[in-house]
């Protein structure tokens, strides 16, 4: 049998264009917005937890995101969590947003640094970090066509590169502790101490020994980016998050509403013909939903489309910028089309089953 | 409760229908009383404004009388609540307009199978619908949408639509009403034809006296209420005039 929806739908094509289109941009919006969020920080908290400490230790109430976080703890905490037992490595870091790079630099003592698993490898140049040196990885070295023995300028003031290190280290610049320290002019502070825990010792013993050392600081367990993530605290991401499904959501809605709102006026009288061949009241409702539905439904699907083509040019034009779509992103992009398009359409639908039908087949 | 016999497809008693307009009320239907057997086929003539529209609207449900009692196959519909009346409507009743009200964006299959549709499965199978098209001669023209049809064409489809699930009632309101005399007859001879061949009961209001005269019965109204209601095929002075003076 015809489909009375699709044909409803074919023979709208502006109507239908311009809905799918703006249903789509709703979820594009959410997709694309929430996989920068998603991937930016699930890219960080990989590479906080390679760095392959066991132990993060912050002043109180700080966050894993160091950007958030200012210098404040005084860097010979670092010789005190170095005597705790049950340690084998501490390092201390010193974190500067730098907006050059959009990105964090992080000032390092190497030596300490590289006695962790997360050691920088070098792919070219030589490891060191001296006085103006820098070392910064991989992809940020082909994003700006950076070599060994180029001059880069980091917070206003330039530093020789020394070598490229492999991507995946915890932040793609690393300069000397020292010179960060009076770039900033917070000498002998620092952000953030990593900490490992000495093999066969159990973690949780050495936590429990930071712990009773330290116990007005924030110590996070920092083995794997979920715990991570549990344990930190995230300024506002929750809200930002609901904040774009949000906005989203009352897009495709308003535009659901809107466009389903005119069609039942444009169709009113052949609602009267429905209604005069027998056409319940629920008949009608779910006619206006499943139309909506269908719509919603291509947005959704074109939305997805556009979402994985802008990932992909996302990262071919900064690859220093992750953006995240899992399936769970891409099958909530689709809940959130259809449900905007259900919602959306309920009030023309309620609007259509409850016309006169005398009037509406009166209609011109 | 007045008992209708079985076979009785139609019966009204004392129906009245009043509008509400700004303050004023205005009486469209004043104590109508009428029956109709099954298998008949009655044409409904009057002048504009005597209520014949208003009388089938109720007949179909689609309107809620302000008094009396509307008999269908013995179910007071009068007394039903708006789905209830849908119910009967979708089950009893098919409907054909003046201005045919295709579904223009459905062929002329499309539209005939969405009655069927919304009636469930439908009574008939897939031989009956082509029964019923090759009947109406509209084999030829099934995958045609409205705009492609022409006046007569459009209104066998729309004929198609109400027959197709075998309702006890047809109900025309001025089917012939935008057609040639040509598609005219051509019309009333299907309805008279599913009126012999498929012993459908046929309720048609008309303005047209010659259309009037294919009925096996003529109602006469004036001003809201029936003037003869058992007239046979012979047209009184003032429904010729009022056929003459729409």
């Amino acid at each position: 049998m015809e489909n009375l929806i699709a044909a409803n739908i074919r023979s709208r094509p502006t109507r239908t264009f311009i809905s799918v289109l703006a249903v789509a941009l709703g979820v594009v919006l959410m997709l694309v917005i929430g996989g920068i969020v998603s991937g930016t920080l699930n890219d960080y908290l990989g590479r906080t937890v390679a760095v392959g400490a066991d132990f993060i230790l912050q002043p109180a109430g700080s966050s894993v995101l160091y950007a958030f976080s200012d210098a404040s703890l005084n860097s010979k905490l670092a010789g005190t969590m170095q005597q705790v037992s049950g340690i084998e490595s501490v390092t201390p870091v010193l974190s500067k947003f730098s907006p050059a790079h959009f990105g964090l630099v992080f000032g390092i003592d190497l030596d300490s640094y590289n006695k962790f698993p997360g050691r920088l490898q070098m792919v070219s140049g030589r490891a060191s970090l001296k006085g103006d040196e820098a070392i910064v990885d991989q992809i940020l070295a082909e994003a700006k066509k950076l070599k060994p023995g180029m001059t880069m300028n980091i917070l206003d003031h330039d530093f020789t590169i020394t070598g490229i290190c492999r991507s995946g280290a915890v932040v793609r610049v690393f300069l000397p502790l020292e010179t960060l320290q009076k770039l900033l002019g917070t000498t002998d502070r620092v952000t953030v101490l990593f900490a490992k825990a000495a093999p066969n010792v159990p973690v949780e013993e050495v936590y429990q020994n930071l712990r009773k050392q330290f116990p007005h600081y924030s110590l996070l367990r920092a083995s794997d980016p979920n715990l991570l993530l549990a344990e930190t605290r995230l300024p506002g991401l929750k809200e930002f998050r609901i904040a774009v499904i949000a906005v989203s959501m009352l897009l495709s809605f308003m535009v659901i509403l809107l466009a389903m709102y005119t069609t039942i006026f444009e169709r009113t009288r052949e609602i009267g013909i429905l209604k005069a061949l027998g056409a319940s009241r629920n008949f009608i409702v779910g006619m206006i939903l499943k139309e909506s539905v269908m719509i919603c439904g291509l947005g959704a699907l074109l939305g997805i489309c556009i979402s994985e083509i802008i990932r992909k040019v996302v990262i071919l034009m900064s690859p220093t910028l992750q953006v995240s779509m899992t399936f769970g992103d891409l099958l909530g992009g689709m809940v959130l089309g259809i449900t905007a398009g259900i919602l959306g359409a309920l009030y023309p639908a309620y609007k259509a089953a409850r016309m006169d039908p005398v009037k509406a087949l009166s209609y011109e | 409760m007045e008992k209708v016999p079985s076979s009785v497809a139609i019966n009204t008693v004392n129906l009245s229908m009043t509008y509400r307009s700004g303050k004023l009320n205005v009486p469209a239907l004043q104590s109508v009383n009428f029956t109709v057997q099954h298998g008949e086929f009655i044409a409904i003539m009057g002048p504009s404004g005597c209520g014949k529209s208003t009388l089938l609207h109720l007949l179909g449900g689609l309107l809620q009388p302000t008094h009396g009692s509307i008999f269908i196959d013995g179910i007071d519909i009068s007394t039903l609540s708006d789905s209830e009346r849908t119910a009967i409507r979708r089950d009893k009743i098919g409907y054909v307009f003046q201005r045919f009200n295709l579904l223009p964006t459905l062929t002329a299959k499309g539209n005939i199978e969405l009655a069927k549709k919304i009636h469930g499965n439908g009574a008939l199978g897939t031989n009956g619908v082509d029964h019923i098209l090759s009947m109406l001669g509209l084999t030829e023209k099934i995958q045609f949408r409205p705009s492609e049809l022409s006046g007569g064409e459009q209104q066998r489809v729309a004929i198609a639509r109400a027959v197709v699930n075998r309702p006890s009632i047809v109900l025309a309101d001025e089917p012939t009403g935008s057609l040639d005399s040509h598609n005219s007859g051509k019309v009333l001879e299907m309805l008279r034809e599913l009126n012999v061949k498929l012993g459908q009961t046929i309720v048609m209001i008309t303005h047209d006296a010659d259309a009037a005269s294919t009925a096996s019965r003529v109602i006469e109204m004036k001003d809201g209420q029936i003037l003869s209601p058992t007239f046979h095929f012979a047209l009184s002075h003032s429904l010729r005039e009022a056929a003459e003076n729409p």
